[in-house]
């Protein structure tokens, strides 16, 4: 007998996809519900490597799936649930039709809703994954919340959203998570570290709701996806709540119960409810304590231990630790005109106190009047009556003051002073090998000395970090000789009181004076440690190192190498004209305010 | 001898044939006794009494006995009227099947019994029952029952929103729908999943698609987007956005030359010519003395265009000088390469480094091609669908209508719509083209009986002055 003849397509690529007319044939369900289950379940479409040969020889570009997602789906206890929805939607669709009303209502009531949270579990089978893939969520979220009820969204959607997004604030605020902000015109892009995982999100500014055109975005799909992501946060929310030690669901004002929904139609009454419900701690559980703060990073003793590496580490800890009590004990009040919510926000982020006008919006804690403000945010050229006890300053500074993980200094930021830029915090570190005009250093790092101001640190510029290191070295090696310099002639001293006091027996004194000889100590020679010995040594074990270099790589190595070495070069050519440039041009200062002060000289002696 | 009774032979060929000699008495009766059977009643299924009588009495008659009635008391007109009620009535004993043979239709449809429509009687009790409350009672009952049932539901919907567990809890078993009494740190993970029942065991879903777990989400922003960008980073940002811009300016001047621009302009006229010129090739033309051929002196002899080539042979000499010259190209062929073979041999570093150098460069393409392809990929919209995912545009703010303070932004962008894109970028959604329901158009129209003319007008005018 011969083989049975193997039809085509029957394995490999051809079987491996499966055209979305297929699938939606084998799991006998509308485009609809198969769009919905497919993004509830996280199934995406693919891009076959031969697409001829997926589409078993039909041309053109079909939608394709996996074929074992879709064997996947088949199993999913939901598929049934879109079945009997089905029905549902026949009978209102029905109902309507005849103008049966009442009926039509029964059916609503009686609509039933899917639960999805199995489905939350078996994408995100921990924690951690969940926080890992929160970008989207959070801001479809935010985004969603801010959004009036429409007709392709449920209407409970948009609500759900406001609670969620505002529990989520609540918990960044008591986990003191948020590291990064910046503001775009596009909405404040916000970043946080939590459990270890860096979730960055976008909150819209607060413009009045404007109507989508129609053609452009899916509403359907949109909403579809936020469905998901709220059963997410939700129950991410809950988790980060127990973790942190505080009772969920937090206890909100009333504008956040289900109840209360249909009282606040006006949309500002709403957006002041939200900040205000920002404003209020959460209840922690009882009985427990406060979250104990990260102990030191510990040192392991892992393979690559480079010193640098840790050292960087550790004085990233420091300044995290730093930021994260920034705000502690100020009070800020925040005047009318400026946006409340991310203020508000990231203040209590840090550990500030925030409170506004009492009159326009509810929640305020403190009056203007309150003699122990610190900064008074405002966003306006001047103001009648100002008080003395206080900084007036625009709000970009608290957003900068985040950014530099310091206070800045407010000079610069006072009310009607033109703002410097605002920079992003989101750059490459890793291009750090860039020459960076003077200014711009300042504006990036508070603690760096303008080179204009005197003409010592004119030269440290040029090397900045290595110098300084060098410095702190010998300066902590004088001290050590100082403090074994002092021990010595203590012990000296004391050795002589010694001497002085038991002058009795000469004879004893003289086997005591032989003895003491036998057992004499001579003064030790600290180990001194030549640093230009060190580096030598260094140098030749950073080359033996590099000869380790598999030849893989060794190319890419050296061409690395020397792109390091012509950066190098030209950060240190324009550094050098700038210097001479800068020279040049005091000197020009210097020659003229002479010649001025000769003209004067000439002027009154003649 | 006895006479040997000649089988008779008939042929069974046909099906006709065969039909009339084979015998099938035996089995017909044997389906006779089936039907019967079924008819009437299996006969190991019924009990013995019914089939056998206990002979007392033998062949001897029995005595005739006085017959004596025993005491019935009669039964009253009504009461046997009573009894009568619960039998089948004997006109429709008719419909009753008789035979034993089962309902082939096993599932009938329901016929409303006698009964179920409220007769006199239970009209009479229905009343009596409405007075004592008993129906009252039981309409509150309902009520309440509904109240309950109304408020579990709402309950049940309203847990969607209370997120009060910890999915992530450490019930990890359970999720994998292991059963409980497996659920045991003494049996083995993999006696745990042999013995999930093949229903609910779970399908490996398979690995997500690349661009959806490598790309981000959420972009980190160019600096220059900021509300209150630097010079420098905004101008970076500008220049990306007329570097993007002109590249699309190019693609469409492009696409301009490939299709419109391909064809020259004429004007109508020109295209009348053109078309008369077309249509009429072939034709018979109306003799033009201009366009005729330079008349030479003809020689009265016919000419063809193309005279017939005629199959010259060769000679032997010339063939012989032919191959001749063949064979000297040839030698001279060969001799070049032997040459070329010699001087070679001193050549040979020359083209070693040649070919290292030739190798060295096609590798060094290979590779730039390579990382130039993984860039590609990287970023690329996944094809997912006929249609594109439309590409990415820079994000870009008139430097006026950048303010610098908060106070003043304005709303440039559509976040939705950028989330939707993304979506769509990253390979979560298949770029599609929203179909718009298009709104019926309704064409109106007068009644004849209702339509306005001006004569109508003109007449309820002419009706209110000829009033006055």
């Amino acid at each position: 007998m011969v083989a049975k003849k193997k039809k085509k397509y029957s394995s490999g690529e051809g079987a491996q996809f499966i055209t979305r007319k297929a699938a939606l044939k084998k799991l006998q369900l509308t485009l609809k519900d198969f769009r919905r289950i497919c993004i509830l379940k996280g199934i995406y479409p693919r891009e076959p490597r031969n697409r001829k040969r997926a589409q078993k020889g039909a041309g053109g570009i079909k939608t394709l799936y996996h074929t074992k997602d879709i064997k996947f789906l088949l199993h999913e206890p939901i598929i049934w649930k879109l079945r009997e929805l089905k029905v549902f939607q026949q009978k209102i669709r029905k109902a309507r039709a005849m103008r049966e009303y009442q009926k039509m209502k029964k059916y609503f009531r009686d609509y039933p809703e899917i639960n999805i949270d199995h489905i939350v579990k078996e994408r995100y089978p921990t924690f951690i994954d969940a926080l890992r893939d929160l970008d989207d969520c959070l801001t479809l979220c935010f985004l969603f919340s801010t959004f009036p009820s429409l007709k392709k969204v449920p209407p409970d959607q948009s609500l759900l959203c406001r609670r969620l997004t505002v529990e989520f604030m609540h918990a960044v605020i008591a986990a003191k998570a948020l590291r990064k902000v910046f503001v775009s015109v596009k909405g404040y892009y916000y970043q946080a570290e939590l459990e270890g995982q860096t979730i960055t999100w976008i909150v819209p500014h607060h413009f009045s709701f404007q109507p989508q055109s129609k053609d452009e975005v899916d509403f359907k799909i949109m909403s579809t996806f936020v469905e998901f992501y709220i059963m997410m946060l939700g129950f991410v929310n809950f988790k980060l709540y127990h973790s942190l030690n505080l009772v969920y669901p937090p206890k909100l004002t009333a504008a956040f119960n289900a109840d209360a929904d249909k009282d606040l139609v006006d949309e500002r009454a709403y957006v002041a409810e939200r900040i205000a419900a920002m404003n209020i701690s959460v209840a922690k559980i009882a009985g427990a304590n406060e979250v104990e703060e990260l102990p030191e990073i510990d040192i392991f003793n892992t393979e690559d231990t480079d010193p640098q590496k840790l050292e960087e580490a550790k004085l990233e800890a420091e300044k995290v630790k730093k930021l994260k009590t920034m705000f502690k004990g100020l009070k800020f009040f925040i005047n009318r005109e400026v946006p409340r919510e991310p203020l508000v926000f990231i203040i209590r982020c840090f550990g500030g106190e925030v409170s506004w006008d009492r009159d326009h919006f509810v929640g305020a804690t403190f009056d203007e009047s309150d003699e122990s403000i610190a900064y008074q945010i405002v966003d306006r050229p001047r103001m009648d009556k100002q008080y003395l006890s206080r900084y007036y300053i625009q709000p970009q500074w608290v957003f900068d003051s985040v950014n530099a993980r310091t206070l800045l200094p407010i000079n610069k930021y006072l009310m009607g002073a033109v703002l410097p830029p605002h920079l992003s915090p989101f750059v490459d570190k890793t291009k750090d090998q860039v020459y960076i005009p003077p200014e711009e250093r300042e504006l990036n790092d508070p603690n760096f000395k303008p080179l204009n101001e005197d003409d010592a640190s004119d030269e440290d510029i040029e090397e900045a970090s290595d110098e300084d290191n060098e410095e702190k070295e010998e300066d902590s090696e004088d001290a050590e000789a100082v403090l074994t310099k002092q021990y010595q002639q203590e012990v000296e001293q004391d050795s002589q009181s010694e001497e002085s006091e038991d002058d009795i027996d000469p004879q004893k004194k003289k086997i005591a004076k032989e003895k003491k000889k036998a057992m004499a100590v001579t003064t030790g020679v600290t180990h001194k440690e030549h640093p230009y010995q060190k580096e030598i040594e260094d140098k030749q074990a950073f080359r033996l190192r590099e000869k380790l270099v598999r030849k893989k790589h060794r190319n890419l190595y050296k061409s690395m190498k020397a792109g390091q070495e012509k950066r190098k070069k030209e950060i240190w050519l324009l550094r050098k004209k700038r210097r001479l440039h800068d020279e040049k041009v005091k000197e020009d200062k210097k020659a003229k305010k002479q010649k001025q002060k000769m003209q004067m000289l000439e002027a009154a002696s003649s | 001898m006895t006479a040997i009774k000649k089988k008779k032979r008939v042929s069974k060929k046909s099906k006709t044939a065969w039909r009339k000699y084979s015998d099938i008495n035996d089995v017909e009766e044997f389906l006779e006794d089936q039907r019967l059977e079924e008819r009437l009643g299996k006969f190991d299924t019924k009990p013995d009494e019914e089939l056998f009588v206990l002979d007392t009495h033998g062949d001897d008659k029995p005595e005739e006995k006085p017959d004596v009635k025993p005491e019935i008391k009669p039964l009253s007109a009504k009461q046997r009227k009573r009894a009568l009620l619960s039998e089948t009535p004997k006109c429709f004993e008719v419909l009753l099947p008789t035979s034993k043979v089962q309902d082939p239709n096993a599932k009938r449809n329901h016929v409303k019994p006698v009964g179920s429509k409220p007769s006199d009687l239970s009209k009479i009790t229905k009343q009596r029952k409405l007075v004592k409350g008993v129906l009252a009672k039981k309409v509150e009952d309902i009520k309440k029952n509904k109240k309950i049932v109304a408020e579990r539901r709402k309950k049940i919907k309203s847990i969607r929103k209370t997120y009060d567990k910890n999915i992530w809890g450490d019930d990890v078993l359970e999720a994998k729908s292991i059963p409980e009494t497996l659920v045991d740190e003494f049996i083995s993970p993999e006696a745990q999943l042999h013995n999930v029942p093949t229903t609910k065991r779970l399908r490996s879903k398979p690995a997500l698609p690349k661009s959806v777990v490598t790309r981000k989400s959420v972009e980190v922003p160019h600096p220059g987007v900021s509300y209150n960008p630097s010079f420098k980073e905004h101008q970076e940002l500008l220049q990306e956005v007329v570097q993007h811009e002109q590249k699309m300016m190019k693609r469409e001047a492009h696409l301009h030359r490939v299709t419109t621009g391909m064809f020259s302009k004429v004007t109508p006229k020109e295209k009348e010519n053109q078309w008369r010129e077309e249509m009429s090739a072939g034709l018979p033309q109306p003799h033009d003395p201009t366009t005729d051929p330079d008349s030479e002196p003809s020689d009265n002899e016919y000419k063809a265009i193309n005279p017939p080539v005629k199959n010259k042979k060769k000679d032997h000499k010339a063939r012989r000088k032919q191959r001749e010259r063949i064979a000297e190209r040839e030698r001279l062929k060969q001799e070049k390469i032997n040459k070329k073979k010699i001087t070679d041999i001193y050549k040979l570093r020359k083209i070693q480094s040649s070919l290292a150098n030739k190798e060295k460069l096609s590798a060094e393409l290979r590779s730039k091609r390579a990382t130039k392809r993984a860039a590609r990929e990287a970023t690329a919209p996944p094809a997912l669908s006929a249609r594109k995912p439309p590409a990415r545009e820079p994000e870009f703010v008139d430097p006026e209508q950048l303010t610098g303070d908060l106070r003043n932004l304005s709303n440039t962008t559509n976040l939705l719509k950028e989330r939707f894109e993304s979506l769509q970028r990253r390979g979560a959604l298949a770029a599609s083209k929203i179909m718009m329901k298009k709104k019926r158009k309704l064409k109106s129209y007068f009644k004849s009986g209702h339509k306005v003319t001006e004569k109508d007008i003109e007449r309820y005018v002419n009706r209110d002055v000829g009033k006055k």
